[in-house]
């Protein structure tokens, strides 16, 4: 896999991504401030002084409208229709648990006689990868969580790092000997990884000798 | 601003979801029983008639209008502010990817300027631009204070793998009483 792609394997693996999120959120309010503006600026005449005297019901929309009664209708029912099925997909993604894939170490084989199939569980890999982590040098509490799909899956590591910890060591090691291990075990060619950097409660120094 | 998005969104789909299902529920009830009077659900034909008496110019629109730009706007701003106010650092490779958030950054200085004997406090705010520290000094502090302080920070930023390094900026202010 290139390295761009690990790369981006790796930054997407950072948090959930709430990049639908915000361009709900951006739309529907680009959307509110333009037609609250426009309704503004029509109510105080900037579009002519005789339509701001016109019903908000304008009877000659209502006219054209009772023209066209079928075509009418089934706009009518088509917009109602899009709007509830696309509420209903930015809610469920909005609400939906991110993934934790499983791994598949082996998936048998019917032809060789064995139907079993081995998979270790997500849970179980991200605690044996946070307990490997928090055994570093400099690292006082370590999490992992698997995250990513079952075809490219990927870490998450919080580490929580001691006073005296040497940032770059404790990264070199985990690349080199905790992922490292990880992708051996777990026979993965490639296995990115986000790592969150906290601070585990400072044991205050004494201000007198 | 991220908590806000998270509880905003499912809210903003729902509600898009229930006009839908409303619009199509009325729409379709008033095409099967054209003689009924009223709304399935929503009291439709009472909206129409006073929809139909009320001119754009009148009282409640353009309050309501601004009321609704001021609601689009305040959601403009959460769609775009609420991004990760993370710091980057470098990792050992392409496929690690490290950050670390202003509050730890802001920490770990605080901690580095607090640990020499001639910083009575210090307060320090961090962002991945820009390292404030307001340090205050005893009485007797030499004149050079805001250098060492400095020096201070440069050294625990050298430290840091930063992908990129805030600029550093210090105030020394005296701290007043007895040591």
């Amino acid at each position: 896999m290139s390295e761009h792609a690990l790369r981006r394997r790796a930054t997407a693996a950072i948090a959930r991504s709430t990049a639908g999120e915000r361009t709900l959120a951006v739309v529907v309010g680009l959307v509110l401030l333009a037609a609250g503006t426009l309704v503004w600026l029509l109510s105080l005449g900037v579009f002519g002084t005789g339509r701001a005297e016109r019903p908000l019901l304008d009877p000659m929309i209502i006219e054209a409208l009772h023209t066209q009664p079928l075509v009418t209708r089934l706009a009518a029912i088509v917009g109602g229709f899009l709007l509830a099925v696309l509420g209903l997909i930015w809610t469920a993604h909005a609400l939906r648990p991110e993934r934790r894939p499983d791994l598949l170490l082996d998936s048998g084989s019917p032809e060789g006689g064995t139907d079993t199939a081995i998979v270790v569980s997500a849970a179980a890999a991200a605690e044996a990868v946070g307990a490997q982590a928090a055994a570093l040098p400099g690292v006082g509490r370590a999490r992992a969580r698997l995250v990513g799909t079952d075809a490219a899956p990927a870490v998450r590591v919080t580490l929580w790092l001691a006073d005296d910890a040497d940032v770059r060591d404790v990264l070199a090691r985990l690349h080199d000997e905790v992922l490292a291990t990880a992708r051996a075990s777990l026979g993965l060619d490639d296995l990115p990884a986000a790592v969150r950097l906290e601070l585990d409660h400072l044991q205050p120094g004494p201000r007198v000798a | 601003m991220r908590v806000l998005l998270r509880v905003l969104a499912p809210v903003l789909g729902l509600a898009v979801a229930v006009v839908g299902v409303l619009v199509l529920l009325e729409v379709v009830a008033a095409w099967v029983r054209p003689n009924g009077n009223a709304g399935l659900v929503v009291p439709w034909q009472d909206w129409y008639a006073t929809l139909g008496r009320i001119a754009w110019s009148d009282a409640p629109v353009p309050g309501i209008a601004i009321c609704v730009a001021v609601l689009g706007l305040l959601l403009v701003l959460v769609g775009l502010l609420a991004r990760r106010p993370d710091i980057a650092v470098d990792g050992p490779a392409p496929d690690i990817t490290v950050t670390t958030s202003p509050r730890v950054l802001a920490r770990l200085v605080g901690r580095r300027v607090r640990s020499a004997d001639d910083v009575a406090a210090a307060s320090v705010t961090a962002s991945r631009r820009r390292v404030s520290v307001a340090a205050q000094a005893w009485g007797d502090a030499p004149p050079e204070l805001a250098e060492n302080v400095r020096a201070r920070v440069d050294d625990l930023l050298d430290e840091i793998p930063l992908h990129r390094r805030p600029r550093v900026s210090v105030t020394v202010h005296d701290r007043k009483g007895v040591r």
